[in-house]
């Protein structure tokens, strides 16, 4: 069956006192839309739309659910409503704000925070990679306290990747898109196609997805920091447990980047998940922890330089 | 299978009952399983509660309607179980892992096997007397098997709380396996936690449960535990079963499992927190404007 595409709702359309502007992306699930509120704020509205469930056709606003479809179209609803329930609960500077959830047009919305800034991802190609390694911890440094907040919710991302990590125009990252979100405990409910993003999405997404944990998670941020050096998205796990050819970041950038980033990098790329950071606390202390190595042989650089000066007097 | 069985687990004189039980059965197998939290660890009842959920629901995806191989899967459960604590104090960034004892028991084919770390015990009653009991796993039972102590003078002794096998905890555990034990009609297997033998003492356990109805004959052994344990007396858990297989005498309340389907298990475990919820019926209207109402209501909460 060839993929339906779903119209989006057309720029100036009135929706529960929103005013669309225009489309920003469109998903195997959902649409996104920049909108604007009463009072003129910019704000990011998300359209629950299953493609291979539900259909809008050109001109249209209601979509079209057949009766067959009708039940797995509930269904999905569970999962944004999921999605909803779990980021309304967070409230965190580096996580996505949730700012309203109605129904209309036989679906549901939910309006978000809208961030100025650009992606990750828009940030990778505009300096093709190779970016310094004092940006690469800041970002993610405070990117992993959001993430943090969202574990401790019970939920799991799973779609971790540049392009779902924003960077506000102060520099500050925020994570969006929690499409793939579930909550840890449900996560047995595979009723709906799993999604994942090649080159950013764990092993276990595509094999073994009974051992999702916060790891899989740290695999992708992995992925992405990796992606920062690099330019480009890493090889795809799935390719990865067949015959390994991914380069190992301490290998391909050595001398370019402190070892201990590096190591950080491979660390959180493992395939074998038990062989990951178990937690964001424990990457990020491995992340704190190298910073001070880093300033206590830079002291004892220091000092060594001092000492050779002397001698040489 | 025809068996008689009965569990109850009381709190003694404690804040919090960290003693977690169940039993399970299909229409040929059966499995109790008693875990004691170890309160001097942190959330002793949640290393409890996870070894029980853990170990019946491997038992209920297992047996169906026997287990292959029973000390097998014995061996496999506990340690998966200690594992699964293991993952818990990592995800929940504990300091340490939590603790607990656990004794667990399949009867299947009239045949029994059983499997412990630490000091919950298992007895076999025959005619009134002790046909085998499992060997705590503590300091004291040492001494009392190499002779330095009576179990007289073990009974009071202050450590003789103190075990070196659990699950959890940093050390992989110590797990002691039973033989097969055949059993017959007017067999009682008892499951339970020091709360309860500790204060009993084997004869008075052995003497309380022959030839009687559990049904009332368990409560009224709890009661005594309860009042020889006195003013600090511990969490007391207990799973009493009479095995009465083809012999024609139908004790009041005896299971009778040749009826039950060939893939469904009965379950006794009390829940407690978040379990796993199996997914839901289709969504109502209702409840999609309820699930609407309950974010808006959450984002209102927490935007402030």
């Amino acid at each position: 069956m060839p993929q339906q595409i779903n119209q989006p709702l057309p720029a100036g359309f009135e929706l529960n006192g929103y005013r669309i502007e225009r489309q920003l992306s469109l998903g195997g699930f959902s649409i996104v839309y920049l909108a604007y509120d009463e009072e003129g704020n910019p704000v990011a509205i998300k359209e629950y739309l299953p493609n291979s469930l539900a259909l809008r056709t050109e001109g249209a606003v209601v979509p079209t659910i057949s009766e067959e479809h009708r039940a797995a179209f509930r269904y999905g609803l569970r999962c944004f409503f999921e999605e909803g329930r779990a980021l309304a609960h967070l409230s965190h500077p580096n996580v996505v704000r949730v700012l309203n959830f109605f129904r209309a047009n036989e679906t549901v919305y939910m309006v978000m925070q809208y961030e100025r800034g650009r992606t990750l991802q828009e940030h990778i190609q505009k300096y093709k990679g190779q970016l310094r390694e004092s940006f690469i911890r800041a970002v993610f440094t405070r990117l992993l306290n959001g993430l943090r907040e969202v574990h401790s919710n019970k939920l799991l991302h799973l779609d971790i990747k540049p392009s779902n990590i924003y960077l506000r125009t102060d520099g500050n990252p925020v994570l969006l898109d929690f499409g793939a979100a579930r909550q840890t405990l449900t996560s047995e409910q595979a009723a709906l196609k799993p999604m994942y993003t090649p080159g950013f999405a764990s092993p276990e997404q595509y094999q073994k997805r009974e051992e999702l944990g916060p790891w899989s998670d740290i695999y992708s941020i992995g992925a992405s920091m990796y992606a920062c050096l690099s330019g480009s998205a890493p090889i795809a796990a799935d390719a990865r447990l067949e015959r390994d050819q991914h380069q190992p970041a301490a290998r391909r950038w050595t001398g370019r980047y402190s070892n201990q980033l590096l190591e950080i990098v491979d660390w959180c790329m493992q395939l074998d998940h038990l062989a990951r950071p178990q937690s964001v606390f424990a990457l990020q202390r491995a992340l704190a922890e190298k910073q001070r190595t880093v300033a206590a042989s830079g002291w004892l650089d220091n000092i060594r330089h001092r000492l050779r000066a002397m001698i040489q007097e | 299978m025809k068996f008689t069985i009965y569990q109850e687990s009381r709190i003694g004189r404690r804040k919090s009952n960290q003693d977690r039980l169940a039993y399970c059965y299909s229409r040929d197998a059966l499995l109790m399983v008693v875990a004691d939290g170890m309160g001097g660890h942190l959330h002793g009842e949640v290393a409890a509660q996870i070894a029980v959920q853990y170990i019946t629901e491997a038992f209920q995806r297992e047996a169906k309607p026997t287990l292959q191989d029973p000390f097998l899967f014995l061996s496999r459960a506990l340690t998966n179980a200690h594992h699964a604590i293991l993952d818990y104090a990592l995800e929940k960034e504990l300091p340490e892992a939590p603790r607990t004892t656990c004794v667990c028991c399949v009867v299947q084919g009239s045949v029994g096997y059983w499997a412990h770390a630490g000091d919950s015990r298992l007895y076999v009653l025959r005619g009134g007397r002790v046909l085998a009991q499992t060997r705590d796993h503590s300091r004291i039972q040492m001494m009392v098997d190499q002779g330095l102590l009576s179990e007289h003078e073990a009974a009071a002794h202050p450590s003789r709380n103190r075990v070196y096998s659990c699950l959890g905890g940093s050390h992989a555990p110590q797990i002691d396996f039973s033989r097969k034990t055949p059993l017959n009609s007017g067999d009682v297997v008892v499951i339970c936690t020091d709360g309860m033998w500790s204060p009993l003492g084997n004869g008075t356990l052995a003497k309380g449960l022959t030839g009687v109805n559990l049904m009332q004959a368990v409560p009224r052994l709890l009661d005594q535990a309860e009042s020889l344990a006195g003013a600090n007396g511990d969490n007391l858990s207990v799973i009493a079963l009479m095995w009465e297989d083809n012999y024609g005498e139908t004790a009041l309340g005896s299971v009778q499992t040749q009826t039950m389907p060939m893939d469904s298990f009965t379950t006794q475990l009390e829940m407690f927190g978040q379990g796993r919820q199996p997914p839901g019926p289709e969504l109502s209207d209702d409840d999609i404007e309820k699930a609407i109402e309950e974010i808006r209501s959450a984002i209102q909460k927490y935007s402030k």
